[in-house]
């Protein structure tokens, strides 16, 4: 139950937090020669959304989140759905997914630039790669998780196979397409950011370096500051998108005995 | 027809005929191939040797015109769907618009749940959930209506309640309806006729006839002579069937 749509208590906390940090600064009881107060961050923040220099480096990294979540997430439900549904498929790759699976993305980093160079494509490959597997695995198990007897009234109402894989396998199974998708999103993001801090020099990943190389600490955590804003404005979005998509499953939170 | 899973026989020479129009029972102790045969007959599972026919024809998967109503009712209606749409899903395709909300209204009417079309199956009480996956099944006009223990779960109330609507159903539709249940007083109350399936692996043990006039009645009908006739004759043989030892 909540009363206020602010989380009063919860916001004093970070304003304290921030107070103590700006008079650690000020007072010089914290000792770095790169720490910039809140305030000074507060103030390169202004500059970079008045001079538009913030918006086009968002721009590049949202874009390139945006083609690279689509593209996994495509990638993720076909191939969620394919071996979901085909045990035969599952026998003969499920392995190799699952030794490819707990490498890391970013141990790919390297091998990406070799191939593809410092470019977008480097960048994309990256998030793709990072961001295919929780759509992935959890469409398969959604659809492994249909219950058999979905299957038989689908048959015995005649539905066709198409019928059947579009009008009760995808639905039953979208929770969980659904929960891949938005834990795919969180990875996304962070191997954007990477991959522009290293392999592609756009967006805001690389605007965080170069403020650093030049020396420029306040607008470095300014980068930082936006980099965190974008992840829970991308968060709620989805959130709610997904809250609409599964409008009509209610029923799963629902007691129904 | 027999049916066998691995080294298990589950159904042994099985001879059965449904007549059109009929409501026949089949009655039996638990693991005597109840669910087994009526997925034989619906086209769900084929039978290991022996053949399965409707109208003539060879039933290898579901025919059209069959159609088979499960126990559990939750798990059966597509929950993200509202009543009316899951009604609908056998039809989509197959009508055109007006056409199909017309046979959804009216197959929705005929369970009784024609103000309830618009909500979720989760939001309804059990037995409401069991005439919405009834309706579904009416809405493609079958000529059989298979059930399996469809009331089953239910409490006693809802259950009479629900088979009076399930004869009312047959009368106005002549549909034809094999009906599995281990009730033996629901068994004589529903049926033309009452098959008792026994034994492991099971084997129809006995027809009965039931000569009860219509339209039955809870009381009158349960009350008359010939009805626990019909129950104690129908008892003795589903404990003989199991071979003295009737558990259900």
């Amino acid at each position: 139950m909540r009363t206020s749509k602010f989380n009063i208590p919860g916001l004093v906390t970070i304003l304290v937090l921030l107070a103590g940090w700006e008079v650690l600064v000020r007072s010089g009881a914290a000792k770095f020669d790169y720490l910039p107060a809140p305030s000074g961050i507060l103030l390169a923040s202004g500059s970079l959304i008045v001079s538009g220099e913030l918006f086009s480096q968002a721009l590049h990294t949202v874009e390139s989140i945006l083609i690279g979540w689509t593209v996994a997430a495509a990638i993720g439900i076909g191939l969620g759905l394919a071996l979901g549904l085909s045990p035969l498929l599952r026998r003969w790759s499920l392995a190799s997914f699952e030794v490819l699976r707990p490498l890391p993305a970013i141990a790919f980093l390297p091998l990406a630039l070799l191939l593809f160079n410092f470019s977008l494509t480097t960048e994309l490959v990256l998030m793709i790669y990072a961001s295919v597997w929780p759509v992935f695995i959890n469409t398969m198990g959604g659809v492994m998780g249909v219950t058999s007897r979905l299957y038989d009234v689908s048959r015995t109402l005649r539905l066709s196979r198409m019928q059947t894989l579009v009008k009760v396998i995808v639905p039953a199974a979208a929770p969980a397409i659904v929960t891949g998708c938005r834990l795919s999103m969180g990875l996304t993001l962070v191997m954007a950011i990477v991959a522009e801090m290293i392999a592609n020099p756009h967006g805001l990943g690389y605007a965080v370096i170069s403020e650093l190389q030049a020396m420029q600490p306040q607008r470095m955590f300014a980068y930082v500051l936006f980099i965190g804003m974008l992840s829970i404005a991308l968060n709620a979005g989805l959130l709610w998108v997904s809250r609409h998509i599964l409008r009509s499953h209610r029923w799963a939170h629902a007691d129904h005995a | 027809m027999e049916l066998s899973r691995g080294f298990r026989r589950i159904l042994e020479s099985v001879a059965l005929d449904v007549f059109r129009g009929e409501f026949l029972t089949i009655v039996g102790g638990s693991g005597t191939g109840k669910t087994s045969l009526l997925r034989l007959l619906g086209g769900l599972t084929p039978a290991s040797a022996g053949d399965i026919r409707f109208r003539g024809r060879p039933v290898n998967g579901p025919p059209e015109g069959v159609v088979v109503v499960f126990q559990d009712y939750s798990r059966a209606l597509l929950q993200w769907r509202t009543v009316a749409a899951n009604v609908a899903l056998g039809l989509e395709g197959r009508l055109g618009t007006a056409a199909l909300k017309e046979r959804v209204e009216r197959a929705l009417e005929m369970v009784g749940l024609q103000h309830c079309a618009g909500d979720q199956p989760w939001q309804l009480s059990g037995g409401m959930q069991q005439r919405v996956q009834i309706a579904r099944a009416l809405a493609l006009q079958p000529d059989v209506l298979m059930m399996d223990e469809p009331f089953g779960a239910l409490d006693a109330m809802t259950k009479a309640t629900m088979q009076d609507e399930l004869l009312r159903v047959h009368e106005r539709t002549g549909t034809s309806f094999v009906f599995i249940t281990h009730d033996i007083e629901e068994a004589v109350y529903l049926g033309d006729r009452v098959v008792v399936l026994g034994g492991s692996p099971g084997r129809i043990h006995t027809t009965v006839s039931i000569g009860l006039p219509r339209p039955r009645d809870q009381i009158t009908t349960r009350q008359s002579p010939e009805f626990l006739q019909h129950r104690l004759d129908i008892h003795a043989a589903v404990r003989e069937s199991a071979g003295g030892d009737a558990h259900f």
